[in-house]
């Protein structure tokens, strides 16, 4: 089942062919503070996109906007081709296709990781329990802690708590996965293994879009690789170019803090 | 960014330089007044009708308000049938109030002695003044004497009659606490040295050593104190029974009381109930469990029926003391388990620091512990000052003349019969503003605090 | 000073020290307290047995038994003039739990409704409530139910110029009149259908649970329970011929007869009471859903799941933990509080048993210990119940 999920998208260098995401000019405005100035942005079915940038760069906001956790002001947000609207219903449709892990993982404590993940399934998609269970467990072995399924969030540690989040995202069958500093909470020795479980799901071949600044995993997964700043997305390259030969000296400046500890 | 990619990298050494675009104003509909009202009163069509009937809500109450208490109100008439023969009920019948205003505010006090309770008023102010003041850096000592000497002044001047040796000892020592205290105050902010220190500086002892210097300070505090004692056996108040305290002054002076006892009697209770000892949390837990179990009305009853049975056949407790300890006691029963909540949220590594820095028990509870416990129950701590204040409205039940029982007797005035809602409405006012006013000044409190954390 | 000498000592002679040992110095202190509650307790006793003598006074239970001999405004149980101390008592209790019951439902649903409209993206409404509950829990209890006694419910029309609603609910000052329900033959039938409806309903909602499981459809077995629990019985009930008669109230000389009569303390102690209460009710019920971090929130819409399936499955099983405490002892305080009834002479406990009684048989001590024996026993009862439910809703964490 699980091999099903995840290899469905399995060519990501093949024709580009029509984008998953497509932002189109948009723009977003805390009050009158502008958070994001006119983003444009293509994403291709099995891409990889790694998205850094200094804090308050609008990076967060940004891929929050693609799910329409936040509701931008100008432009379009098309997913698979439908663009995200007024209409409350269709957005949520929409909303199927896209799985998010979040910084502070946002497990439901009051359940088990086993119902965390079957939560959706059930609800959502009106999956027979059983049947969610076992497509559950599929996925909580592919994050490798299927012997946690019937504990509770809390009693996990925080890497154990990411790679349910994962699990629990893949649950709902995505074809993009957005991660929103999934590592950045976590104790050193536990990002590895939340790490290992992105890389596996990359190379099957699942579209994502990354917020991080674990530049070992971007030099290792990333197709392209994303510098915001601003508001504004500054330089998008491979990632090879991007980190062995940046061209903006914002990009330079930013490369030299956080590559030299 | 679309111009700056067609630039080609050659050079790539020289690095692109990024300009920022500047920020566009945000869509009109989002911001400003009209993005305001639109996000938050008419975002969809119920939303809309909502705001409508809220709006008809507000302005039928204010309308009926205003109308009844000021456009149609009476502001001039001998007695209620004149009210009622101009405006009928459509509007507030003001003269009865006015007129029994100084009942509402001193109770039965004797009119001409109700300067008396202006005056220790005002003395408690003067005296907790300097606590907000600027460069004032002996907070602590004029915040423990307002505590501690206040009341023997007060309780004076408000009671007055005969002083004796023991009442004339105290109030001459309240009386040097004060004089000390605004003393203390101006040459804190003038010079940044505690009065003592100056009057031992201007007695010419401010190259002596630290010893020689404390002791000068200690004469001239005593010279104070006799210069007061002196003074305090030159006049004398006459008695005012506590049977003709009423009003507001009453009720201030009980939620004064209660206010200063719970919060000490609570830190010891508390204190009791987490205690080691078995037969002290035994004692403590049982007390507040049981306090905190009964309606207070029943311990106000208790107290008015039983104490006079506990003491012994010569001792007379009047009635309003009666009232204020069981007030005190159900009072220090509350705060007792706000402070145990407080003790609670404590981390363990805090009794374990105190105890690896060699603190005895009571030094680390008192320079530890409890300071961080209060700060983080100041909310509830006032919060439960208010639920005090709101509850001596009970003492009229057993007969004692506090605000609320003042504002009923209006109403049974034979001039003013049945006028009931306008002195409710005066008195209203006033607790609200009371209870408002603290709950306000706690959060504002707690604000700050949680500013100075952060930094 | 104590401690700076002993920790002084301590450090000086470490091991021989017998007055700084600890279990000596709790059992020294702990003797020292028992003996001053003692010792209390003695003077205290003996001070009320010679009181006691002196004013022929008597401490025991016997009275119970005697008449009474006063009658009472308003019993929710028979109570006739002549019924003994003992049947006061329990009159005056179950007044006050009837007074708790009403009050506890009415302010439930006014603070689930506030603290709602607390919350409301709307900010009128917003404001409007927060106002409401600013004034209402700064104002205190008792100014609350005398305002409402004196105020409003003593200055209605006489019973003659009564205000009416349809000719069936009537105020006036001597208190709110509505229809009684009187049972015909035949009304068996329709409560018969009401619990057979209500039997069908948990049924439907466990049928509904088991299919969801095994075939992933939903049933909306709730909505469809509560229509059929209110549609079964009625129909039921129009169907056997209405066997329902409303003992209409009416105007009888200088007063109403039939019908229920809720006197005007009674309407005024329980309106003040839920409305006091509801206030608190609804901060609690804001703070519990609003302490559910908004991150639970976006994860159940990253999801997919539904605003309304994301309050029921998320929020508020998570809020509830939060707010069912301090909930259940605002119920415990409005119980308390309904001991205010005395201040209207509504006879409530503390009224008919620790006022009146005790007033006219002199005995404060049984009488006292008995009120708060009844007091006790409700909040040790409710608090023991109330921790047992904490621990069992702990999250489980590491």
């Amino acid at each position: 089942m699980s091999t099903n999920v995840l290899a469905q998208n399995a060519s990501p260098s093949g024709d580009r062919g029509r984008p998953v995401i497509e932002l189109v000019g948009m723009s977003k405005w805390f009050g009158s503070f502008q958070v994001l100035k006119d983003i444009d942005l293509r994403v291709y079915e099995g891409e990889r996109i790694v998205v850094c940038g200094p804090s308050g760069s609008g990076k967060s906001t940004m891929i929050r906007c693609i799910n329409q956790l936040e509701t931008h002001q100008e432009g379009e947000v098309i997913v698979n081709g439908e663009a995200f609207g007024s209409n409350v219903a269709n957005n949520d449709l929409i909303r199927r296709d896209i799985g998010m892990v979040f910084q502070q993982f946002n497990l439901f404590p009051h359940l088990t990781v086993l119902e965390n993940c079957t939560l959706a399934p059930i609800w959502v998609k009106e999956m027979p329990k059983a049947q969610a269970e076992a497509l559950a467990m599929s996925l909580l072995e592919r994050v490798r802690i299927p012997e946690q399924a019937a504990k509770y969030p809390l009693q996990l540690s925080g890497g154990q708590q990411q790679r349910v989040a994962i699990a629990r995202a893949l649950c709902m069958n995505p074809k993009i996965m957005l991660f929103d500093e999934p590592t950045s909470a976590l104790d050193p020795e536990m990002i590895n293994e939340v790490l290992d479980v992105m890389i596996e799901l990359a190379e099957s071949g699942m579209t994502m879009i990354v917020v991080t600044h674990e530049m070992n995993f971007a030099r290792r997964v990333a197709d392209r690789v994303i510098f915001m700043d601003q508001g504004e997305i500054v330089e998008e390259a491979p990632p090879a170019a991007f980190f062995d030969n940046p061209r903006f000296d914002r990009t330079q400046l930013f490369l030299s803090q956080i590559l030299h500890h | 960014m679309s111009d700056s990619t067609l630039v080609t990298t050659d050079e790539a050494s020289k690095a692109l330089v990024f300009k920022p675009k500047p920020p566009r104003p945000a869509p009109p509909s989002t911001v400003g007044v009209a993005g305001w009202m639109r996000a938050n009163l008419f975002s969809s069509v119920p939303n809309t009708l909502l705001t409508i009937l809220g709006a008809y809500l507000v302005y039928s109450f204010f309308s009926m308000l205003i109308n009844w208490a000021l456009i149609n109100a009476v502001w001039e008439a001998d007695n209620r049938r004149e009210c009622l023969d101009l405006v009928g009920r459509s509007g507030a019948c003001w003269p009865g109030v006015v007129e029994w205003l100084p009942n509402l505010i001193y109770g039965l006090y004797p009119k001409d002695q109700v300067w008396r309770i202006n005056f220790g008023f005002l003395a408690l102010i003067a005296w907790a003044v300097p606590l907000w003041l600027p460069g004032v850096r002996s907070k602590v000592a004029i915040g423990l004497s307002a505590v501690l000497i206040y009341p023997f002044l007060a309780s004076y001047f408000f009671m007055g009659g005969e002083k004796g040796v023991i009442w004339t000892l105290l109030i001459a020592l309240g009386v040097t606490g004060f004089v000390w205290v605004w003393l203390t105050t101006i040459t804190e902010m003038r010079y940044g040295l505690p009065f003592t220190r100056v009057m031992a500086g201007i007695l010419g002892a401010s190259g002596k050593p630290e010893e020689a210097q404390r002791s000068y300070g200690r004469a001239s505090m005593g010279a104070l104190f006799l210069i007061s004692l002196i003074v305090v056996t030159q006049w004398e108040l006459p008695e005012v029974q506590t049977r003709f305290w009423g009003g507001l002054f009453l009720t201030l002076v009980i939620s004064g009381i209660g206010i200063t006892f719970s919060l000490p009697a609570g830190v010891l209770l508390a204190l009791g109930r987490r205690s080691k000892m078995p037969l002290i949390s035994l004692l403590s837990t049982t007390f507040i469990e049981l306090f905190r179990s009964v309606p207070l009305i029943t311990i106000l009853f208790m107290f008015n029926t039983m104490l006079p049975l506990f003491l012994p056949v010569d001792v007379e407790v009047n009635q309003l003391l009666r009232a204020i300890v069981a007030v005190c006691l159900f009072a220090a029963a509350y705060m007792a388990e706000v402070i145990r909540g407080g003790l609670q949220a404590i981390p363990k590594g805090q009794y374990e620091a105190a105890d690896a820095m060699g603190l005895g028990y009571w030094q680390s509870i008192t320079l530890i512990i409890m300071p961080q416990a209060l700060k983080i129950m100041i909310p509830t701590i006032v919060g439960n000052f208010i639920g005090l204040f709101k509850d001596t409205t009970l003492v009229s039940i057993i007969g004692l003349f506090d605000l609320l029982s003042m504002s009923r007797a209006v109403g049974e005035d034979s001039r003013w019969l049945g006028l009931f809602i306008e002195p409710f409405f005066f008195i209203t006012l006033i607790y609200f503003l009371f209870c408002f006013l603290m709950s306000q000044y706690s959060i504002n409190l707690e604000r700050r605090l949680a500013a100075g954390a952060r930094r | 000073m104590a401690i700076t000498e002993s920790t002084s000592v301590r450090t000086s002679k470490p091991t021989s020290s017998f007055i700084n040992n600890e279990t000596v110095r709790s059992v020294f202190y702990q003797i020292l307290t028992l003996a001053c509650v003692l010792g209390l307790g003695w003077y205290l006793v003996s001070n009320t047995i010679e009181n006691m003598s002196t004013r022929g006074m008597s401490a025991g239970f016997d009275f119970l038994d005697a008449s009474a001999g006063f009658g009472i405004s308003f019993t929710l149980i028979p109570y006739r003039e002549g019924d003994s101390y003992f049947r006061v008592f329990q009159v005056g209790i179950a007044n006050t739990l009837l007074v708790a019951a009403i009050g506890i439902v009415f302010a439930t649903l006014i603070g689930l409704f506030v603290g709602l409209a607390r919350m409301s993206s709307n900010w009128l409404i917003r404001t409007i409530a927060r106002w409401y509950v600013e004034v209402l829990r700064n104002t205190p209890l008792l100014l609350q139910i005398i305002a409402w006694y004196f105020g409003v419910f003593t200055l209605l029309p006489r019973p003659r110029d009564s205000l009416g609603w349809g000719e069936m609910f009537f105020l006036n000052n001597r208190g709110f009149y509505f229809p009684a329900p009187v049972a015909g033959d035949g009304f068996g039938v329709t409560l018969a259908a009401f619990a057979l409806a209500l039997a069908g309903a948990a049924g439907l909602i466990w049928w509904a649970r088991k299919r969801q499981e095994a075939t992933g459809k939903h049933f909306p077995a709730i909505s469809v329970g509560i229509a059929a629990v209110i549609a079964l019985p009625l129909l039921v009930f129009l169907v056997s011929g209405r066997p329902l008669d409303w003992e209409i109230p009416a105007l009888q000389g200088f007063n109403f007869r039939g019908g229920v009569n809720v006197p005007p303390s009674l309407a005024a102690l329980i309106l003040a009471l839920s409305i006091y209460t509801s206030c608190f009710i609804a901060e609690i019920v804001r703070s519990g859903i609003q302490s559910v971090s908004h991150g639970q929130t976006e994860a159940a819409r990253a999801l997919g799941v539904k605003p309304s399936w994301t309050m029921r499955l998320i929020i508020l099983p998570q809020a509830l933990r939060v707010i069912i405490p301090p909930l259940i002892s605002q119920y415990l305080n409005l119980t308390k509080n309904s001991s205010l009834a005395i201040a209207i002479g509504f006879p409530d406990l503390v009224s008919v048993w620790m006022n009146t009684s005790l007033n006219q048989s002199g005995r404060a001590i049984p009488i006292v210990a008995m009120t708060m024996a009844f007091y006790c026993i409700v909040s040790l009862t409710v608090s023991f119940a109330m921790n047992r439910y904490n621990q069992r809703i702990l999250l489980k964490e590491r």
